[in-house]
């Protein structure tokens, strides 16, 4: 393999957990005839009946005593195996919060129950059951958006990932605390993420695959994102997990023209499933102090899995430019992936582990979110390690026979994806030190691999937004070699040229970019924008009024509209342009400035007349 | 479909010099159609008659229904018969109508609640399919390898092993090894 990377694996290695769990012998307290009423339920209702309740995720109900009783031997085993709860981390390396897990005894009890023909004991002495609110579980939500009806999840096949768009329509910026995913039907719903898209980009997706019902298929959905915001949260659903609330100084923001997407993850149940989605957001109005971001490293780049291959390697390690406080974690492999670690090791040598997942599973994957945030300094070296396992002993492979298998967006294709989310810690001189670790980690990938699409992208952009758009151009150029028809990075390319001044090179990208996608609002606001900085009035008019009619909203284009109309002395239709800028953004500076000079021009013109 | 009553009653206890009186134990044993009508599915003279376990409330014999479907499908023009039958005694004739209309199936359905047709196949949990020709037990275990284990479910089906049992069976050659299969015990329903 072509690159180089610094490896922690040597006597490292030997400090690594060992799998399996203690046994505590607790001989002393537990119950030789364990019954439902004094051992079983208290387990169950802690436990289990999050999801195994009528209504709820779980397929079983386990509420009563019948209930649990028609299950007796099922449980014992699916317990013994560590397959429920569902819970992929190995919590003897690393806890984390809302983590559902069962001790040894505890197992140990529902086996015997089972074994000794699962005796109820005396239920009026049963633990009460537990009271699950049906509904919004976080009180009545500030705004419910609600899927389009019409998606059919097939009765049989394979797993389905499918995305749902949510378009947003509020009013002014709001900053959001919660948001409780409903993904319903959540029975064949495992789990559901969402991405924040303030680019249309699934928008455009979903009008390329056009599929039938709202929504398209896809495991993994590719967002051109803001820099100067990076989205730093994750937004998550899955069986049993308590719907989370951001600290009150880590909210994020939530403006009209941002859409929200919902990739879900479902498995057939043998009968057609309706499934529409809905979302409760939760507004608390009060801007973040904290801002995290997501540190995501990938070795995509490194996957290239020989057939037959049983513990495929790729490793990667960083080293922290600046301090940061690890609030979670997220990984990512499709079905091949085995065993994924993460863990730090500190400038002092030791080594704090972030996550050790033994036998990884898509179908359970998860955010796993620190009890508290986990502090490391600078120096430290993050490092994850994922193996992977291509032969047919692989139940989830999803070739047969096994082939070889390289990166890629689709569930036959593999990722190696570790996101961490992170606050930078220090002190911030003014800039935002977010954008310090995303150079560093864009440098890091580029070291390694020079031609990585994502890595000179995110830098282009990084720069572009640092205002450095001739570095920036060289970025994008190098990321376009990649993606020749990429319209994203034909926009941006054009973006940076047109920042540089460089107005034929910059026409010339962003008209293939109009082309590669004529639905792309963004890339014909730029087109229009390099018109009017051509002096091509008319031309330029036109591509904003075809923005405006997409983006109702869209305080700037109005405003560059009214400036283009003024430019060509059509001064009634340029104020009226100009006004509605400024009502959909009282602070416009563009329209506000225009507006100043139309009010000159015509006093002029007056004096003139007189 | 006209099903003469009883017979496999008489082919168990023909034997036995006490076949009145387990004869009528029997009979209240014998599996029910969903009018409450005892029914022997042996006795419908086809070639091969297979039994596929299943329950209301068992995620994993539920997920299997689009291929129980198909399989029967295909089949029933070589003289296989399917039936499913539900070995749950709490299920009610109107629980497991709904079932039938919920997952699209189109199969006769047995109410087994004593477990007379279980102890026949020798099942042990749902989904499980059995074999029989006549009353004569050929295979019983697991559809196909789609569920290797509780959480760990196959991608890509590779061994479909029910169907080479039927596909033998009709050939006549040897019934190939069963498997056991995976799913929600019967033997949690007492």
């Amino acid at each position: 393999m072509a690159w180089a990377t610094i490896t922690l694996r040597g006597p490292l290695a030997a400090q690594k957990p060992a799998a399996g769990h203690a046994r505590g012998s607790g001989a002393e307290n537990f119950p030789q005839n364990p019954t439902f009423s004094h051992d079983v339920a208290a387990i169950l209702y802690a436990n289990c009946v999050q999801c195994h309740r009528p209504g709820g995720a779980g397929p079983i109900s386990l509420i009563t005593y019948e209930d649990a009783k028609r299950h007796a031997r099922q449980i014992a085993v699916v317990t013994e195996k560590h397959f429920m709860p569902p819970w992929l981390p190995d919590p003897e390396v690393v806890s984390f919060a809302d983590q559902i897990h069962l001790t040894e005894k505890q197992i140990r009890i529902l086996g015997r129950w089972a074994e000794q023909g699962a005796a109820p004991g005396d239920l009026s002495q049963a633990p009460p059951v537990p009271q699950l609110a049906a509904g919004w579980r976080t009180g009545k939500p500030d705004l419910i958006l609600t899927a389009p009806a019409g998606y059919v999840l097939p009765a049989e096949g394979s797993d389905v990932y499918h995305n749902f768009v949510f378009k947003i329509l509020v009013e002014g910026t709001h900053y959001v605390k919660a948001v409780e995913i409903h993904p319903g039907n959540p029975k064949v719903v495992h789990h559901a993420n969402i991405l924040i898209d303030r680019a249309h980009s699934a928008e455009r997706m979903e009008a390329r695959h056009p599929g039938s019902g709202p929504g398209f298929d896809g495991m993994d959905v590719e967002m051109e994102s803001d820099v100067f915001e990076p989205e730093g949260h994750f937004i998550y659903w899955k069986p049993g997990t308590p719907v989370w609330s951001e600290p009150e100084n880590m909210t994020w923001r939530l403006s009209p023209g941002t859409d929200l997407v919902l990739n879900i993850h479902m498995r057939p149940s043998g009968k057609p499933e309706p499934i529409q989605p809905s979302l409760g957001i939760y507004f608390l109005d009060k801007q973040p102090t904290l801002k995290p971001m997501l540190l995501q490293f990938d070795r995509d780049d490194a996957l290239d899995i020989p057939a037959g291959a049983r513990n495929f390697e790729v490793a990667d390690d960083f080293k922290l430019p600046l301090a940061v406080s690890v609030y979670a974690v997220y990984p990512h492999a499709h079905y091949l992936g085995k065993q994924l670690e993460a863990y730090a090791v500190l400038p002092d040598g030791s080594r704090k582990w972030l996550l050790m997942i033994r036998d990884w599973d898509p179908a359970w994957q998860g955010i796993y979110r620190y009890p508290q945030p986990v502090s490391l300094p600078a120096g430290t070296v993050i490092s994850m390690h994922y193996t992977y396992d291509n032969s047919d002993e692989n139940p989830r492979n999803p070739n047969d026979p096994p082939k070889r298998v390289t990166a890629g967006n689709r569930a036959t294709d593999e990722m190696a994806h570790l996101s961490l989310q992170v606050v930078p810690a220090g002190p911030s001189r003014g800039g935002d030190l977010r954008l310090v670790l995303q150079e560093a980690l864009a440098r890091h990938k580029l070291a390694r691999d020079p031609n990585d699409y994502g890595a000179n992208y995110n830098l282009g952009a990084l720069l572009l937004s640092r205002g450095q758009p001739a570095d920036a151009t060289f970025y994008f150029e190098r990321s376009l070699t990649q993606r020749p028809d990429s319209a994203t990075v034909l926009n941006s390319l054009g973006a940076a040229l047109l920042q540089s001044g460089r107005m034929e090179n910059a026409m010339t990208r962003l008209q293939q970019a109009v082309a590669a996608d004529p639905e792309y609002v963004d890339a014909h606001y730029n087109l229009a924008s390099a018109l009017a900085l051509s002096g091509r009035f008319g031309e330029s008019a036109q591509q904003f009024k075809w923005v405006i009619e997409r983006k109702p909203e869209d305080a700037d284009a109005e405003a560059r509209l009214g400036s283009v109309l003024a430019a060509q002395q059509n001064y009634d239709m340029a104020e009226a342009h100009l006004r509605r800028a400024l009502i959909l953004d009282p602070n416009n500076t563009v329209a506000k400035e225009n507006l100043r000079l139309l009010e000159q021009l015509r006093s002029r013109t007056n004096d003139h007349a007189r | 479909m006209a099903v003469p009553r009883m017979g496999l009653a008489l082919a168990c206890f023909v034997a036995n010099a006490l076949c009145f009186c387990a004869w009528a134990t029997a009979s209240q044993q014998l599996p029910l159609d969903l009018a409450g009508r005892a029914v022997d599915p042996f006795a419908a003279g086809s070639k091969l008659t297979v039994l596929v376990f299943v329950r209301t409330d068992c995620p994993l014999s539920n997920r299997y229904a689009p291929e129980i479907q198909h399989l029967a499908r295909r089949y029933a023009s070589h003289g296989v018969n399917f039936w499913l039958v539900y070995p749950d005694n709490a299920e009610t004739p109107a629980g497991i109508q709904e079932h039938l209309a919920a997952y699209g199936y189109t199969l006769p359905a047995l109410r087994d609640a004593h477990h007379f047709l279980v102890r026949m196949a020798e099942a042990t949990v749902t989904p499980e399919a059995a074999v029989f020709r006549g009353s004569k037990l050929l295979y019983h275990g697991r559809i196909d390898n789609r569920v290797q284990d509780f959480g760990q479910t196959r991608v890509v089906v590779t061994a479909h092993d029910l169907e080479d049992a039927i596909a033998a069976a009709l050939d006549n050659k040897p019934i190939p090894p069963a498997v056991q299969a995976v799913g929600c015990y019967i033997s949690d329903l007492r």
